[in-house]
Parts: C-alpha cells; sequence; structure tokens
C-alpha cells in the first residue's frame, strides 16, 4: 500500500474496534501476559501508514478506550500509546523503506517504549508488576506485526480502490 | 514526509500536549474518583465491543450444554443431590438461627445473622493478567453500592469498587492492591490476607513467630473495617515457613472461592453494613440510617430484626434470605 493514499476513516475505525476485541477476549492468565499488543500494533500501524488520518491524539483517544476497559489509570495506556504514535511519526520515512519483516524488528524499540511506558507508571501508581513478563508481549508483538501487517494492507487495497 | 503547509499544531506541541494532560488526568484518577463520570460514559460507549469479547466464550459454553446431552443428566442428577443435600442443612440452620438469635436478643447485641444476597452474573474479567477486577452485571439500579461485599459458594470474592446504573466492577481478594480483615477459625487469631496479583495465593504478614497457625487452617472473614460481612471462607493456608532471623512467618494462602472459574457471584447485603456510618452508630436507631441504599425487598427483614432486639424470634423464614 502506498501510504499516501488515503484509507477511508471506516477502515481505520473497523480495524481498531478489531484489535480492541482481540485485546478484550478472555483468556487463562499463563496465556494472557503473552499475548501481543494487537490495540497498540494496530495503532502504531495506521499512526505510520496514514499519519495524516491517524497522529497522535487520535491514538492518544484509542488508548483511553483501552483504559476504560482494562480498568487502569485514565491516561496510562493513552500516554504510551500517543508516545508510540508519535515516534513512528517522527520516524515514518525511515519505517517506510523497510521489508515487512525488517520492519517489524526495527519496531521492536516502539513496542518496547510502549510496555516500559505502561510499567513505569504501574509501578508509579503503586501497583506490583512482575518485571520479566511484563516484556513477553513485545516478543509476541513483533512475531504477530508481519501476519497483521499483510491483512491491514490487504483491507487498505481493497478501501482504496473501491 | 510532512506537507508544505502544516495544519494544526506540530507533533512537538501535541504529544507535550497530550503528556501533561495524561499525567493531570492520572494524578486526579489515582487520588480520587472524580473522573469516574468520564470512566463510566466510555465504558459505556464500548459495551458492544465487550460483549463481542465474550462471544467465544459464550459460544462455546452455549454449544457445550447441546451437543454433551449425557453430560447434562448427570450434571442434573448432581444438582439434585447437592439440593437435597443443602435442604437438610438449611432445617437446622433455621432452628439454630432462630437460637442464635435469641441468645443475641437476651444480649441485646444487634442482629447480624440477615443477610440479603442478590445473584450477578460475571461478564468480563479484566484482561490484563496483573489486575484482578471483573465486571457485574447489576448496577445502582439493583442497590449495588461501592463497598459490597461479593461472594461465591465456596467463600468470598472481593468487593464492589465502583457502580454504574447497569454495572458494576469489582475488585478480587487476590489483586495485589487488597487486603481483608480475616481470622483464623481454629484459634480466632486476627490478622490480614494481602492478595499477591497471583489468582491462587493471599500473603498474611506480620504474623508473630510463635503465632499459632498451620498448614490447613482455615481463614474467615472478621467483620473488622464494616467492609466484609464477618464469618465467611476466605482462605485455606497452604503453607507456613519460617525464615531463621526473620521476625515473622512467611504464611501463604489459598483462596476458597473459584475466583477465576465462576460465571456467576453473590451480592450480600448485610445487616452490619449499616454500622459503617459513624454517625448512625450512637443514634437509637441505626438501621434506618442506609435503608435507602438498599433494595426493597431488605425492608421486611429490616422491619422484624428491629423487633428482635425487644422481643426474642418469631420463627423466622429463613428461606426468604437464602433466596
Amino acid at each position: 500500500m502506498s501510504p499516501k493514499a488515503n484509507v477511508s476513516l471506516l477502515l481505520i475505525f473497523s480495524s481498531m474496534a478489531l484489535a480492541l476485541v482481540l485485546t478484550l477476549i478472555p483468556l487463562p492468565n499463563s496465556v494472557a501476559v503473552g499475548r501481543p499488543a494487537f490495540f497498540a500494533a494496530t495503532a502504531i500501524f495506521w499512526a505510520m501508514m496514514q499519519p495524516r488520518r491517524f497522529g497522535i491524539i487520535s491514538a492518544w483517544v484509542c488508548g483511553m478506550f483501552l483504559d476504560a476497559s482494562y480498568g487502569t489509570p485514565l491516561g496510562q495506556h493513552a500516554l504510551a500509546l500517543a508516545l508510540a504514535a508519535f515516534v513512528v511519526n517522527r520516524l515514518k520515512d525511515l519505517y517506510w523503506g523497510f521489508p515487512i519483516l525488517q520492519q517489524s524488528v526495527a519496531l521492536l524499540p516502539v513496542f518496547a517504549l510502549y510496555e516500559f511506558v505502561l510499567f513505569w507508571i504501574d509501578g508509579a501508581s503503586g501497583r506490583t508488576v512482575e518485571p520479566l513478563w511484563r516484556w513477553l508481549p513485545v516478543v509476541s508483538t513483533t512475531l504477530f506485526w508481519p501476519f497483521w501487517v499483510l491483512v491491514l494492507e490487504r483491507f487498505a487495497a481493497i478501501d482504496v480502490q473501491s | 514526509m510532512s506537507p508544505l503547509f502544516p495544519k494544526g499544531p506540530s507533533p512537538n506541541i501535541k504529544i507535550v500536549a497530550v503528556l501533561i494532560i495524561s499525567l493531570g488526568l492520572m494524578m486526579i484518577d489515582h487520588a480520587q474518583e472524580a473522573i469516574h463520570p468520564l470512566r463510566s460514559g466510555i465504558a459505556a460507549a464500548m459495551q458492544p465491543l465487550q460483549l463481542a469479547a465474550e462471544l467465544p466464550a459464550d459460544a462455546v459454553e452455549f454449544l457445550s450444554k447441546y451437543i454433551d446431552r449425557d453430560e447434562l443428566i448427570a450434571e442434573n442428577k448432581e444438582l439434585g443431590q447437592k439440593v437435597l443435600l443443602l435442604r437438610a442443612r438449611l432445617q437446622k440452620l433455621a432452628a439454630l438461627e432462630a437460637e442464635n438469635e435469641r441468645i443475641r436478643g437476651l444480649l441485646s447485641s444487634a442482629s447480624s445473622l440477615d443477610e440479603d444476597v442478590l445473584i450477578a452474573e460475571i461478564l468480563a474479567v479484566s484482561p490484563d493478567p496483573y489486575l484482578h477486577y471483573m465486571k457485574l452485571n447489576k448496577g445502582s439500579i439493583d442497590g449495588v453500592f461501592a463497598g459490597q461485599a461479593l461472594v461465591d459458594a465456596n467463600g468470598i470474592i472481593g468487593q464492589v469498587t465502583a457502580v454504574n446504573m447497569m454495572d458494576a466492577s469489582a475488585i478480587m481478594i487476590t489483586d495485589a492492591n487488597h487486603g481483608i480483615p480475616v481470622e483464623i477459625n481454629r484459634t480466632g487469631l486476627q490478622t490480614i490476607a494481602q492478595g499477591t496479583g497471583k489468582t491462587d495465593r493471599l500473603l498474611l504478614p506480620f504474623l508473630a513467630n510463635n503465632a499459632d497457625v498451620r498448614e490447613g487452617d482455615l481463614l474467615v472473614s472478621s467483620g473488622l473495617g464494616g467492609r466484609y460481612p464477618a464469618g465467611y471462607p476466605v482462605a485455606t493456608i497452604t503453607r507456613v515457613s519460617h525464615q531463621a532471623g526473620d521476625e515473622f512467618l512467611n504464611v501463604v494462602a489459598a483462596p476458597t472461592a473459584s475466583l477465576n472459574r465462576g460465571r456467576e457471584a453473590l451480592l450480600v447485603w448485610t445487616q452490619q453494613a449499616t454500622h459503617i456510618n459513624p454517625e448512625a452508630n450512637n443514634t437509637a436507631s441505626p438501621r434506618n440510617a442506609k435503608d435507602d441504599a438498599q433494595p426493597a425487598a431488605t425492608a421486611a427483614d429490616t422491619a422484624t430484626s428491629e423487633q428482635n432486639t425487644g422481643t426474642p424470634a418469631s420463627a423466622k423464614n429463613p428461606n426468604a434470605a437464602a433466596q
């Protein structure tokens, strides 16, 4: 997909909704600690590919929805998502140039930043955190990224044509 | 690539603004419940998505009931037997309850046996593995209030933390931010059971080296603090260890309630809940103070128990409370 083609807001919205559902599906605790950050990955994808449609503020608003459904302090996921969107927004020219697999590896620091902000706020607000398991989603999101991008790009291509 | 004539503020300004707003929001959220309406508004908007997320699990459960007829028959049989057993026990309970109330009447202390319950369905548990919250399908319409205790067939699950109109969220006793006052059933020793963030363990800190604690001891809620009704099982002690040089024992307990498995929970209205209110404590009829928060169903019971302080209990029908 060319980053310059504008996809419809409907596609962005429905993909975010789908990602949120994937995030909320109840899983056993042992699996849930390694659940990829579907929602963050989708937001980062749109922030990278459609910076004019989906920017920092959109990411922040989306994060508020995540906060409300997680029961975390309002603003925690919002801030983490906005920061991640900010980074990919600044570095989008770089990321556009990468093939998908390299792109996912290059995004690992962004996912790590996202998890770190969550981790840091958890610690600051006095909630217990388990340092080791906390990084599992970073790895799983990196692994999941290429597949998710293929799906999203397929939909975006259909959307731009129609 | 940025446009030649960018519209709106630059990303740098945006991120700084977002940073400040987020930090401010989090501080307010952490300190008080001021932005609760905002949170419940967003949560209400997300209800359809929440339901969609629950769909796969619900569908599997629904279908499994239809597919396996033998299992259904077996379950039905088992339930029938259980009902018989419970009924037999209930007969005894009626007598015991009457006796207890009579004796309490003699001591002229408040009756605390009457508890009303309401079955709530657990809509969702927190998808964040580090937070032990759940969402219930009963809200302020049903008279649910913040701080209300939540139990299941085997013990205490947790307490309600926030109430919306149609739903409520509750914290489980295993959340790392939760502590519940308990006593050891065998000895009456008072202590606190803290959540650890793991669904199968609670921690009992600050028990002295020589405290009489054994593996297998049952912990029941002590009712101190006024949040939880007294006498409900909370956990059984699974490990007692002591490291030489430590001042306190290292005691681990496992919750008796099935915290992560059930689909339903009971909300409890206690008569004792009225005593939390400090102003109500010294008035002549303390029970009236919080009646507004209770559903209409409790009104009748409240009236009878008020008479009980003066006259010995007539054999009241305990089934009303059990339903």
